[in-house]
């Protein structure tokens, strides 16, 4: 029998013999799953659990003293849309501002990497990733220091009298940078800057430079070579790097916090304190979804009229 | 080199003294170069020969270190490439991804300002016969049609010179044989000036009326393909365009019309006018001949051959049958091994490896170099096995 049945395909085994054989593919088919399993599981606890238990908290009533109850009050969400719309508005104007700042500053720095560095371009990436190594904190701080209103930098601004146009303009006020929404779009900018600069890199590295060669060599002068190919080539990189600045930026409340005031505050601050100080979880809860719908809904129609699918 | 002679007009390309480097390396050695309008020049060398910097320095892409580029009379070297009439075929083609073949065809005619392009793309792309294809991505297209593509986004604009930068080297080797013969019809077709650059020896010979045959940033020789295979001026020229059986040899006579030479003690005979060397009784020269001119006759059968052509006897080594010919491999005593490619119309069953034989040749098919250079100069990989024939 075992003479035999060594040749013959495994089809034509018996039964018994089969089974252990056919198990093995299968179990190799698992094997990516089991692979997939512990960021999986990782995702229903630190992700989808909280969610779950974040969505209940917002149709909550109660207070801390009572306890909250699930009482399916939707109402919640409408108050606080009605009560701190004005620093939702705030944020998605900061994260625009400080979003198109970025993109007009890291887009020539990131052409500059790609095609002008040459051998400088490690070192010149290292500086763009080197303030990671510092703590966001750490770094929002200086920015504190470099605004701080006897330095140098509001000196120099009051000097050539550019803090008067700015508070014409209504984004600073009186003689100070700080605790205006020039200090906490500067300090975005600033913070956000490399999650815009390394996919716009990313991108321009991966155009072919003789597709630079050849408009040139079909009449086209250096900047239409910009407008029609290099700047829709890189496409994708804008995408990307525009998601990643503006969807952070529009949470963020570290730099309002350091370097505005009270009338710069965004949304996230506003959670921020209703779940740490004034503990109304279900406002706070009710907020942080309403900031997730907006945040969605808004890259859903960018990623649709960018038109980028085809390219990303 | 006739050619070369032709009065300026219009799509001349006159090159003079450029030349390139970069740091302290020799890209391009100071170079004359005249390209008659409406021919199909084409720059052969291995890579790292200078021919792609020299095509480039054309297009304005690379700025010459010295010299001037002319079109058509008129000096170009300081213009950028977008202000030149002329256009380039890219390796690799170099199509714009974000474009379709319609967009990318029209680009050049919409950088100029042309209103209706319509009509011109529609016409050009019949042409290459991609007409169907107008609304495809590049990347949707195979090899030979990107090919075709790229051809036609460069031609559209009517340029005074079409620059071709290996233009066939991604595609396989049937589609090579057929894109040749594809752009000798669209040069023959348009009449514009077209310079190509290859390394590849058979593309050249088959699409060029005159080949430049360049190496380490100088031409080594320049001429009609077939004025270059029978009567190479150099040793990289009689090895990298073909293949030479080269024999270092003495001159022992010399009249007005012939050389009488000797090799391994062999008599050799050469005509005067076919030796590119000044050659005077007691010097030494190469001579050299094609493996496909000459005959083989076994040993026994010595007495048969002609009266009057150059004969060397030897021994076969290698015979390996290719099904149109069959190459052998003789080693000859005192000179090395040779080549010879016999056509099999009468295969003598005799010449088998460790056969005596006599090679013969005709003395008009000898030719004669200087002496004083590598006699390997111009074997490349790409020729392998067939080389090692003049490893001698």
């Amino acid at each position: 029998m075992t003479a035999t049945a060594a040749p013959a395909p495994p089809d034509e085994q018996s039964d018994d013999e089969a089974l252990p054989l056919r198990r093995t593919p299968a179990r190799k088919r698992l094997v990516p799953y089991w692979l997939l399993l512990p960021g999986i599981l990782w995702l229903i606890v630190f992700f989808a659990a909280p969610l779950v238990y974040q969505a209940s908290t917002s149709i909550q009533t109660g207070s801390l003293e009572e306890g909250f109850k699930v009482t399916w009050h939707f109402a919640t969400y409408w108050d606080a849309l009605a009560e701190y719309w004005p620093q939702f508005v705030r944020s998605v104007g900061y994260a625009a501002v400080a979003t198109v700042l970025c993109l007009l500053l890291g887009y020539p720095l990131a052409y500059l990497i790609a095609f002008k560095a040459g051998r400088w371009r490690n070192l010149v990436m290292i500086l763009v990733i080197a303030p990671f190594f510092t703590s966001f904190l750490i770094r929002t701080l200086a920015w504190k220091t470099i605004l701080a209103d006897g330095g140098p930098v509001v000196g120099a601004l009051n000097a050539l009298h550019l803090l008067d146009v700015t508070s014409a303009l209504g984004i600073t006020e009186g003689h100070r940078v700080l605790a205006t929404p020039l200090a906490v779009v500067c300090g975005l900018t600033y913070n956000f800057l490399p999650f815009m600069v390394l996919p716009l890199y990313t991108s321009l590295e991966r155009i072919d430079p003789r597709l630079h060669e050849a408009a040139g060599d079909l009449y086209a002068r250096p900047a239409t070579t910009f407008r029609r190919v290099t700047f829709p080539l890189s496409m994708p990189g804008v995408v990307a790097g525009t998601l990643l600045t503006f969807i952070p930026a529009a949470g963020d409340y570290i730099n309002s916090e350091l370097l505005g005031s009270t009338d710069q505050k965004m949304i996230g601050n506003v959670i921020q304190s209703q779940f740490l100080r004034v503990l109304d979880y279900p406002t706070a809860a009710a907020l942080s979804f309403l900031l997730m719908a907006a945040i969605l809904a808004m890259v859903t129609l960018y990623i649709r009229k960018s038109g980028t699918e085809d390219l990303v | 080199m006739t050619h070369t002679a032709t009065p300026s007009s219009g799509g001349d390309v006159r090159l003079h003294r450029i030349s390139k480097t970069y740091g302290s390396f020799t890209a391009v050695q100071p170079l004359d170069l005249t390209i008659p309008a409406g021919s199909f020049f084409a720059l052969l060398g291995a890579s790292g020969c200078g021919k792609t910097t020299t095509l480039r320095m054309i297009a304005g892409l690379e700025e010459p270190t010295t010299g001037t580029v002319e079109l058509s009379g008129q000096d170009v070297t300081a213009l950028p490439p977008y202000k030149r009439q002329v256009n380039t075929v890219f390796q690799n083609y170099a199509l714009f991804p974000h474009l379709d073949i319609y967009e990318n065809v029209a680009f050049g005619l919409r950088r100029r300002g042309v209103k209706s392009v319509k009509k011109q793309v529609e016409e050009m792309l019949d042409l290459v016969q991609l007409g169907p294809m107008a609304r495809r991505r590049p990347q949707q297209l195979s090899g030979g049609q990107q090919q075709r593509v790229a051809v036609a986004r460069a031609l559209i604009n009517h340029p005074e010179v079409l620059l071709l930068d290996e233009p066939l080297g991604a595609l396989d080797l049937k589609l090579r044989r057929q894109m040749q013969l594809e752009l000798k019809r669209i040069q023959t077709e348009v009449g514009i000036t077209f310079v190509h650059v290859t390394h590849d020896q058979e593309e050249a010979m088959t699409m060029a009326d005159t080949v430049a045959v360049m190496n380490g940033g100088r031409v080594e020789q320049l001429g009609a393909p077939a004025e270059l295979y029978e009567n190479p001026a150099t040793t990289f020229v009689a090895n990298f365009l073909g293949t030479s059986n080269l024999i270092p040899a003495e001159v022992t006579e010399a009249d007005g019309t012939a050389l009488v030479l000797t090799a391994g003690g062999a008599t050799l005979r050469l005509p005067t006018r076919r030796c590119n060397t000044p050659a005077r009784k007691g010097e030494k020269v190469l001579a050299g001949f094609r493996p496909e001119k000459v005959a083989l006759a076994h040993a026994d059968d010595a007495a048969a051959v002609p009266e009057g052509h150059n004969r060397m006897a030897g021994r076969v080594r290698i015979a390996s049958f290719i099904g149109v010919s069959t190459q052998y491999v003789v080693d000859v005593p005192g000179v090395g091994e040779l080549s010879v490619y016999e056509q099999n119309i009468g295969r003598d069953g005799r010449l088998v490896p460790g056969a005596d034989v006599v090679l013969h040749w005709e003395p008009e098919h000898t030719f004669g170099l200087d002496a004083a250079q590598s006699l390997l100069a111009g074997t490349t990989d790409d020729e392998g096995a067939e080389l090692d024939g003049e490893a001698a």
